[in-house]
């Protein structure tokens, strides 16, 4: 297996890497894990996508899985991606403010690169999945390329219980602004019941000022009472208590591409999960009033939903124990994955 | 601090350099550091294909990185500003092993511009880190010889000696470590030939390709040998090998010029064991001292019954040249707060 990562950062791909190799050799194969250094800063690009087209693995392994971008460069004659996400700046991303790569013709050069190394490495592959339908969409739309939508499961489904439904509402995610914590924070100045919310997560590098804010937020509006924030690491042990004593958990992410694992910890601890209709990846999972609630991406459309998980328990039970019968309808299971990912 | 190990690798291939790798990662973070390893596939055949790999290295951007400490050959040559060598070695396929039967690549006037290119390489980027340390007296010397650049040599510890102890000298020579015929295990069992006493030998070890242990098994049945000398043809667990140790007689490890003093020294030394070797083993003669931790014989079949049937016969300095090489290896520094240290100074 290989992929490209950004040193000492975890991200979803990074547990989609360890926890893929680690099934793999639960079932029995030998599995070599390789990971390279890639710096994403546009300037260094090309000639980092040389590098790994320049290594050959060509004779190792009878089969090579490649990941993230554009480890799927590496050349082997039975070579899979599991394809994450472009580098999004030469595409969806281009021509918004979130385009990292400038508008010069040296910028346009580089885009193209990427979109001509890209055609060349998918197109040497021998299957291609990609993590969710909003990834294999833009395949579709930007390089025509079908791809087999393949959900990354739990690397470790069998830690998580319920234990019960309290009054907390768990959101636990990475602290970063596109999660939207704030907004969570928000909502919860209109609620009219006595429903709480717990945000977990470590901050982002970058996002301390992010941290300060939502503290802020929390005194201003004077919610201390009703909202806890834990800015930091937790560990497995503590993660699978929190899910298992939770009454449902939120997430309000802008237009991710995936269902965010924390979903799927949710549902594992039969819980429901409170999602917003321009989440992006979460709504290939909840499916509203069923597994799940999606509210409008608003402070008092939010506080209703949490409300209704707040007063409705015996629905919200229901829908929590919905989970796990919707990742199976999915197809979110090792089984599957590494039947696909051998076939 | 934030450190990249950077090491290359064959895939599915692990040996000494890949286990101190992963040894040094795993003691960096118990010393409160975050450590990376990387491994970056290396291929030599056909050696046009060496270039890739160096290109390749001088090609990666590391970014989020405080510090690299890199190996070997081509991973030494990934750029960092504050990159710091441990080499265990360079490309000794044109250097030392240049002009032996070990060179590998033939001397074509594409393979002749490809050794220029890698020496090249070697004297203009091993210059770019900012410290080295070697893993041994013979890596430095060739460093020095070839390429004419300063090194200091940093001994890697054992990862892990606290199930190593002291046994009453037994009966066996133990030789422990891969069945390979760079090893020579084959010349032991040939010794035992020769030998006068009653010495017996247990080589234990997991043979590298399938004919090696056969080859040695052939020749126990042709000389007859089999009441005598045990071979273990698997991988044994460190507990085991702890306790073949403590309960033999002394230890052989007699590879073919060795770069490093090797791990199978160390442990026998952990267990208070004289170690036999022979005079052209390379980086084992640096802690193993004739008549002092050891005997160090000639690579012959006489030679080393000689030495086995000494140890045999001479238990008292069996016991106290094992003692010494324990005393030795405590004060050479080779621990890994040491090695920890000395990586991460400033």
């Amino acid at each position: 297996m290989a992929s490209t990562v950004v040193p000492f950062l975890c991200g979803g791909y990074t547990v989609i890497v360890d926890s893929l190799a680690d099934q793999l050799a639960r079932a029995g194969h030998e599995v070599e894990v390789l990971k390279f250094p890639f710096s994403s800063h546009h300037d260094e690009l090309l000639e980092q996508m040389t590098a790994l087209r320049l290594l050959d693995l060509t004779e190792h392994g009878d089969r090579l899985i490649t990941i993230r971008f554009p480890s799927y460069l590496l050349r082997h004659p039975k070579k899979v991606v599991w394809f994450i996400h472009h580098h999004r700046g030469a595409y969806d991303l281009w021509g918004t403010r979130y385009q990292d790569i400038p508008l010069t013709p040296e910028g346009i050069r580089i885009r193209d690169s990427i979109i001509n190394a890209d055609r060349l490495g998918l197109s040497e592959c021998h299957r291609i999945f990609s993590n969710s339908k909003v990834v294999a969409k833009r395949l579709k739309q930007y390089n025509s390329i079908d791809a087999e939508v393949l959900y990354p499961p739990l690397p470790q489904a069998a830690n998580y219980h319920c234990a019960g439904y309290g009054d907390t509402v768990l959101y636990l995610n990475r602290l970063v602004h596109h999660k939207r914590q704030w907004l969570a924070i928000e909502a919860m100045r209109h609620v009219r019941t006595d429903v709480k919310l717990l945000i977990v997560g470590k901050a982002d590098p970058d996002a301390t000022a992010y941290v300060d804010e939502l503290h802020a937020l929390v005194h201003r509006h004077k919610l201390k009472d009703r909202v806890t924030i834990f800015d930091d690491w937790i560990d497995e042990n503590r993660k699978c208590t929190l899910f298992a004593e939770c009454l449902a958990a939120a997430y309000f992410p802008v237009e991710e591409d995936s269902y965010g694992y924390p979903s799927l910890e949710a549902h594992q601890s039969g819980k429901a999960v409170l999602t917003t209709a321009d989440s992006g990846g979460t709504l290939e999972l909840i499916i509203d009033g069923r597994n799940g609630l999606i509210a409008s991406p608003e402070p008092i459309a939010i506080a209703a939903a949490l409300d209704e998980l707040y007063t409705n328990r015996a629905r919200t039970q229901a829908m929590g124990e919905a989970g796990v019968a919707r990742m199976r309808e999915l197809g979110i299971s090792w089984d599957h994955v590494l039947d696909r990912m051998l076939s | 601090m934030k450190i990249l190990v950077a090491n290359n690798c064959v895939p599915f291939v692990r040996g000494g350099a890949e286990h101190l790798a992963d040894a040094l990662t795993q003691k960096l973070i118990e010393f409160g550091h975050e450590a990376m390893l990387v491994r970056i596939p290396f291929r030599w055949e056909p050696p046009t294909k060496i270039l890739d790999s160096m290109l390749a290295c001088r090609l990666m951007r590391l970014q989020n990185v405080d510090r690299v400490i890199a190996f070997k050959f081509p991973a030494y040559y990934l750029p960092h500003d504050n990159k710091f060598l441990w080499l265990v070695h360079q490309f000794r396929q044109v250097y030392d092993l240049w002009g032996t039967p070990y060179q590998g690549m033939e001397e074509t006037t594409e393979n002749l511009s490809v050794r220029r290119s890698i020496i090249e390489a070697d004297n203009t980027y091993l210059r770019e880190a900012r410290r080295i340390y070697t893993n041994s007296a013979t890596t430095s010397d060739r460093l020095r010889r070839f390429n004419q650049i300063p090194s200091e040599v940093l001994y890697p510890p054992l990862l892990e000696t606290s199930h190593f102890r002291f046994g009453e000298p037994g009966g066996y020579i133990f030789c422990a470590g891969r069945i390979t015929t760079s090893k020579r295990q084959h010349l032991l069992v040939e010794a035992m030939r020769h030998v006068r006493t009653e010495v017996r030998l247990v080589v234990a070890g997991k043979s590298e390709a399938e004919g090696d242990a056969q080859q040695i098994e052939q020749l126990i049945r042709k000389f007859n040998l089999s009441s005598r000398v045990t071979v273990i043809d698997r991988f044994i667990s460190e507990e085991e090998k702890a306790t073949f140790f403590a309960d033999s007689l002394g230890a052989a490890y007699i590879p073919f010029d060795e770069d490093s003093y090797g791990y199978v020294t160390m442990e026998a030394f952990y267990s208070g064991k004289a170690v036999i070797t022979t005079s052209d083993s390379g980086g084992i003669l640096q802690i193993v001292r004739h008549s002092e931790t050891g005997y160090v014989a000639e690579p012959t079949a006489q030679s080393l019954a000689e030495a086995m049937d000494r140890l045999y016969e001479d238990r008292a300095a069996a016991r106290t040249w094992g003692r010494a090489g324990y005393d030795l290896i405590q004060n050479m520094g080779l621990t890994w707060e040491h090695v920890i240290a000395t990586l991460t100074a400033e």
